[in-house]
């Protein structure tokens, strides 16, 4: 960073924000929580200003990355946070029955999340839910003059009647001024790579069904692995974010000298600050071809081709959907 | 963040902080326009662009970019032509504001044969303070659908790419500044550099 630039101060940011939370906080409170580095940052913030009359609420959507559900678990209970853990998953997957539209997808999540918070903030019997949106989030979300390029689940996506009243602490930070937040509040995910509200649901190009979410899932976490590994090994710089996209694309192949006609994955990973602007990164071809033949191998006639996604942001966005 | 510790502030001799207003044209990069003069120690807002010339108190403008196309729907544009028309302090437009500044003096904008995305290679045409301490060649980031055709002699053309003879443009009767690329974003290269040059602009 140049030498003459006034970055933002995190000890001085959390001690603004915790006060503003205590004067618009009277009472009790729950936040939306899904473990990542926003949302996480939100909630120890929060806590920080109201104790424990903060709940903190963690939804398993049914799309939610491989061994999610313990993971964040475990990462939330560490930090002192009052969980409650909600199991929606057949609920989301009934809402998304037949939805292809990406926009529609996040119209039904975003409306899904706030009748899941809703029910949760009557028992806490409280009014606020706090959310840990960021700029582009309510940016890419649209309105008045700016166009709708995504619907955010937690901002576009929100329904137009809901009894929430909603705080979000961090809606002007972007995800790097986030993670010097989260680093100096020591929050043990303050690395971890964007993951998007809607989940795996989006990362399904067209029907968002429990069998497409189990493939995409598979194939995300051997994305993950694999590029894991070439980074600790320094064959590459980490991503910004790197995962996998189910196409509904189908095409011949030849798996054991059977004829094969199954779906296509493409690997997504790029490099970026914030989000607003990302270039694809640059993956050596032998960590590709790693997560190629294990994405076929491991999905056998599922899946029969693996293609690598070159587009920048923009003219792409870095979710397909 | 005191002003006494502003850079800007502080080549200056001056303890007030520069004030710059953000003008959204619905943008979506006008929110890091706003991040990189924040960051550049500058008290700055983002204000909607209806808002009446004669209540700009600040000391210069942004005027952002934003999804209106030029020919057809540039009364979303709202009060920028009163900014153009009326003010006489630093103004740096970009992309459809860029568009918008060379129509208002009579240049001719429209649709791009070739519209650009993402990274292009920016070749700087000529010496002037807004590139100032810049190389010739270098990576910005755009996103536009259309451009500035021509202008007149009023304007000096300040760099062009390989599709888009005029990125970059200077109104010569006043401080006003066009920039087709977007400066405010993390790729392009030497964006906060330039605008530290145009903030230095605002103190002579």
């Amino acid at each position: 960073m140049l030498s003459y630039l006034m970055p933002l101060e995190p000890e001085k940011f959390a001690e603004k924000k915790i006060q503003e939370i205590q004067t618009l906080i009277k009472g009790k409170a729950i936040i939306a929580c899904s473990g990542g580095v926003d949302s996480t940052t939100t909630a120890v913030l929060t806590s920080k200003a109201i104790g424990d009359r903060l709940t903190t609420v963690f939804v398993d959507t049914g799309y939610l990355r491989k061994k999610e559900p313990e993971n964040v678990k475990e990462i939330l209970k560490g930090l002192q946070l009052n969980l409650r853990f909600v199991d929606a998953k057949e609920e989301f997957y009934e809402a998304l029955k037949g939805v292809v539209d990406p926009e529609k997808k996040r119209m039904i999540i975003g409306e899904k999340f706030i009748r899941v918070f809703e029910r949760i903030a009557k028992k806490e019997k409280t009014e606020y839910l706090v959310q840990g949106t960021i700029a582009p989030d309510w940016i890419e979300s649209g309105g008045a003059l700016r166009d709708t390029i995504k619907s955010h689940h937690n901002v576009g996506g929100l329904p137009k009647e809901m009894k929430l009243k909603i705080i979000e602490p961090l809606r002007d930070l972007y995800k790097d001024e986030v993670r010097k937040l989260a680093q100096y509040l020591k929050i043990p995910v303050s690395e971890k790579q964007p993951y998007p509200g809607p989940g795996l649901a989006i990362r399904i190009i067209g029907e968002a069904t429990p069998e497409a979410a189990d493939i995409v899932r598979e194939a995300c976490a051997i994305v993950e692995e694999e590029i894991d590994k070439a980074v600790i090994k320094n064959k590459m710089e980490k991503p910004w974010q790197y995962f996998a996209v189910l196409l509904p694309v189908k095409t011949v192949g030849v798996q054991g000298d059977v004829r094969a006609y199954g779906n296509t994955i493409a690997i997504r990973a790029v490099h970026s600050i914030d989000g607003m602007t990302a270039e694809y990164s640059k993956i050596p071809n032998e960590v590709l071809e790693k997560i190629s033949v294990k994405i076929t191998n491991t999905l056998k006639d599922k899946i029969n081709r693996v293609v690598y996604d070159i587009t920048n942001k923009p003219p792409g966005t870095i979710e397909w959907e | 963040m005191t002003s006494q510790t502003s850079p800007l502030a502080r080549l200056n001799g001056s303890k007030v902080k520069m004030k710059v207003y953000v003008v959204d044209n619905g943008g979506q990069w006008t929110h890091r326009e706003w991040r990189v003069l924040k960051y550049l120690g500058v008290d700055t807002e983002i204000i909607p662009n209806t808002t009446p010339w004669k209540q700009i108190d600040s000391e210069a403008l942004v005027l952002s970019g934003g999804a209106p196309r030029i020919g057809t729907e540039s009364t979303k544009l709202g009060a920028t032509a009163e900014y153009l028309d009326n003010l006489n302090i630093p103004i740096l437009a970009i992309c459809v504001a860029h568009q918008y500044l060379a129509m208002n003096f009579n240049g001719e904008v429209g649709q791009a044969e070739t519209p650009e995305y993402g990274k292009v290679e920016l070749k700087v045409d000529c010496n002037d303070e807004l590139f100032q301490g810049l190389p010739k060649k270098f990576y910005v980031w755009e996103s536009h659908n259309d451009e500035v055709k021509k202008v007149t002699k009023d304007f000096t053309v300040l760099a062009h790419s390989e599709n888009c003879k005029i990125q970059a443009i200077k109104y010569m009767k006043k401080p006003f500044y066009g920039v087709q690329f977007h400066p405010e974003v993390e790729h392009t290269q030497y964006g906060y550099e330039i605008f530290k040059n145009f903030l230095a602009l605002c103190r002579r």
